[in-house]
């Protein structure tokens, strides 16, 4: 008797314990809708103060509230910040908040940061708001090369956060010296040690340099050569990976010996590996930039429109910039850092080789690429 | 004792539908509706309107084409999803089936201790568990250095990246899910059918595929479906353990579905999945015989 009972408890928890797994299993998209709604949430508590939403390290420390220059700025003019870690994806972004702004209401943030191809979109489709000149006076300090894009004339409503490069980091002991090359990531010689970017824009741009074309000014059959390029490599064995973030797990642990990656992240790496190498191919490199805006609905533009002022003042932006290894946005920055950082190629990239930001194509040439880079890079 | 017990449950239930008065047979008919609404509820408001929302993207742009798009477009990655997932559950299914025999049959007292242990893994997240796969079989890592060693890998070769790493990190990360269901179904088997046997002359051999087996089935059967249907929809260990020659569905579904203007497609190849998944699971069930589950 005690035998069956106990057969059927353990079948009925066994069977519950599948139930349990199954609505997992439902329950995961609308996780993601609920993250997207819990922001929105949480600000209306933020009286007076800002909500920003940001991407993971772009301030100081992992616990925002410790941050210098959040309490320097809250010190100086009462402004309290909900400062938030949660962008992971300009895509992830998208799919949680765009359908709100287009409609015209808040997602209970006062400033979101973009990069540049999807921060071009949210102008053009007015989901962001104009700065206001008066409360956002240090908008002049926005260095010359980043203050005047096509697709946001005289700096509008976008304003840099972070400006970051794509290169290439290696382990000169596996590849046998320096490299400077960027075709060295075509080189058979390191066939299935070479990891490259899912972000087209990084990977595509880099090959473009490496044919000898501008990702800035290319054009579309140029980029969908360079698509062409990447694809024959991948399907021959060249690429151990396309990958996101994660390649940096196979670089530290040596199983990749090339990988095209961002300064960030080996700026991070290269405290604990201080043998791994980065460098800027000869050709040129990438750069990128995440681009802070007001979105509509905003409660407190005034604040925002005040925390931006504050962090393109020269001498808060130096030390931020030293901490977070990104290049300053802000004129006179680099001033106020150490001579560590102002000799760190992260921080304060040589003049040569150059750095091109890929061109802000128009959404159906973005989609057209996509759609190759994706055949080419996934089936 | 056992044998006693069990008629008079299917007794009883017959015995009061003869003798109820109206009220009663009205609350009667109206509890099991109660008892179930709230995961009635649940499914349909989480699981049947997403699917339906789903099933209506998927045919969206391109209508039907869709589909045929996404199968001829992706057709190496959906037959390498399924053969990865197929070889991961049968070779959950050869170190399963033992192991939990042997916990059912021989575990004695140590039975539940045993069964924490095959439970043990899952109270580590799953993503911890096979990121630590990473530096366990990387190339200059101690499994690798050991198979350079004796000489059964060359230098050049490593397991990191292979179909071999992202199969056996599926095949793990899913056997408890094999084992727990066989476990239950041979734990309740009744011994004296196989003291009948072995009085009537049969070899254990004998007992075990004319008896134990066959009333294992169910198990087996469930076994098998909790561990390949998420298999097959995994997306993680190849990400984490693979490489470009062991992406799988999940990975193509994971990556893109971002992309606005790819969710038609993404959403015609996750039916895609679906269906296949089902019709392999109808024909499993024919097979086998275990019309009580399917």
């Amino acid at each position: 008797m005690s035998n069956s009972a106990q057969n059927l408890t353990s079948r009925r928890r066994f069977l519950g314990l599948g139930g349990l797994a199954l609505g997992g299993l439902a329950v995961g998209p609308t996780l993601l809708a609920a993250c997207g709604s819990d922001s929105s949430g949480s600000s209306n508590s933020n009286n007076g103060g800002i909500t920003m939403l940001n991407w993971p390290l772009y301030i100081e420390g992992d616990e925002p509230s410790t941050s210098p220059t959040l309490k320097g700025f809250t010190n100086s003019t009462g402004i309290k910040v909900a400062y938030k870690n949660s962008i992971d994806g300009n895509e992830s972004f998208n799919t949680k908040y765009q359908a709100t702004l287009e409609n015209g209401k808040g997602i209970g943030a006062d400033i979101i940061v973009l990069t540049s191809w999807n921060a071009a979109a949210y102008i053009g489709a007015n989901l962001v708001q104009p700065f206001d000149i008066a409360a956002f006076p240090n908008k002049k300090n926005v260095i010359s090369r980043l203050a005047n894009p096509s697709w946001d004339p005289g700096r509008a409503s976008s304003i840099p956060w972070a400006v970051g490069q794509t290169g290439l980091a290696y382990w000169p002991d596996k590849v046998g010296g320096k490299i400077t090359d960027v075709n060295t990531i075509f080189d058979p010689k390191f066939k299935g040690k070479v990891t490259v970017l899912d972000e087209l824009r990084d990977t595509v741009g880099l090959t473009m340099l490496g044919m000898g074309n501008n990702p800035s000014t290319g054009t579309v059959s140029q980029m969908l050569a360079a698509v062409d390029k990447i694809g024959k490599a991948r399907d021959a064995g060249q690429f151990k990976k396309v990958t996101g973030n994660s390649y940096t797990e196979d670089l530290a642990l040596g199983d990749t010996w090339i990988a095209v990656a961002w300064s960030g992240d080996i700026a991070q790496l290269q405290a604990d590996k201080p043998g791994l190498e980065w460098v800027i191919p000869s050709q040129g490199g990438m750069l990128w930039v995440d681009n802070a805006m007001i979105p509509v609905g905003a409660k407190n533009v005034e604040g925002a429109n005040k925390f931006l002022n504050y962090i393109y003042d020269p001498a808060v932006a130096g030390p931020l910039y030293e901490s977070i290894s990104y290049i300053p946005p802000v004129t006179g920055a680099t001033q106020y850092m150490t001579a560590t950082a102002q000799a760190s190629p992260f921080i304060v990239p040589p003049a040569t080789p150059p750095l091109f930001e890929f061109d802000v194509v128009s959404a159906d040439v973005a989609e057209e690429i996509s759609r190759a880079f994706v055949a080419a890079t996934e089936q | 004792m056992t044998a006693a017990a069990a008629p008079s449950r299917f007794r009883r239930p017959r015995r009061d539908r003869g003798g109820d008065d109206t009220g009663v047979s009205a609350r009667r008919w109206f509890t099991p509706w109660l008892l179930i609404a709230p995961g009635g509820l649940w499914l349909l408001v989480f699981f049947i309107i997403p699917l339906f929302s789903l099933g209506r993207l998927s045919l969206e742009n391109g209508g039907l084409s869709n589909y045929s798009m996404v199968i001829s477009d992706n057709s190496t990655v959906i037959i390498r999803t399924f053969v990865y997932a197929t070889i991961s559950t049968i070779a959950a299914i050869i170190i399963g089936y033992p192991l939990a025999y042997v916990i059912a049959t021989k575990g004695g007292k140590y039975k539940n201790l045993l069964l924490a242990l095959v439970v043990l893994p899952f109270f580590v997240t799953y993503l911890v568990r096979t990121l630590s796969w990473k530096i366990l079989l990387f190339d200059g890592g101690p499994v690798v250095s050991i198979l350079h060693s004796l000489g059964i890998l060359s230098e050049s070769q490593g397991i990191l990246g292979s179909p071999f790493a992202v199969v056996a990190a599926l095949t793990y990360n899913f056997l408890p899910f094999m084992v727990l269901p066989i476990y239950v179904s041979l734990e309740k088997l009744d011994r004296r059918l196989l003291d009948a046997a072995a009085d009537l002359y049969s070899s254990p051999a004998r007992a075990f595929r004319k008896i134990t087996l066959p009333l294992s089935l169910p198990g087996l059967f469930a076994g098998t479906l909790l561990t390949f249907i998420p298999a097959a929809g995994d997306f993680v260990n190849s990400e984490l353990l693979g490489s470009e020659r062991t992406v799988m569905i999940g990975n193509i579904i994971e990556k893109n579905f971002g992309k606005e203007f790819f969710r038609p497609e993404l959403s015609a190849l996750s039916f895609m999945l679906m269906a296949i998944i089902l019709i392999g699971v109808i024909i499993y069930a024919r097979l086998l015989g275990t019309e009580e589950i399917a």
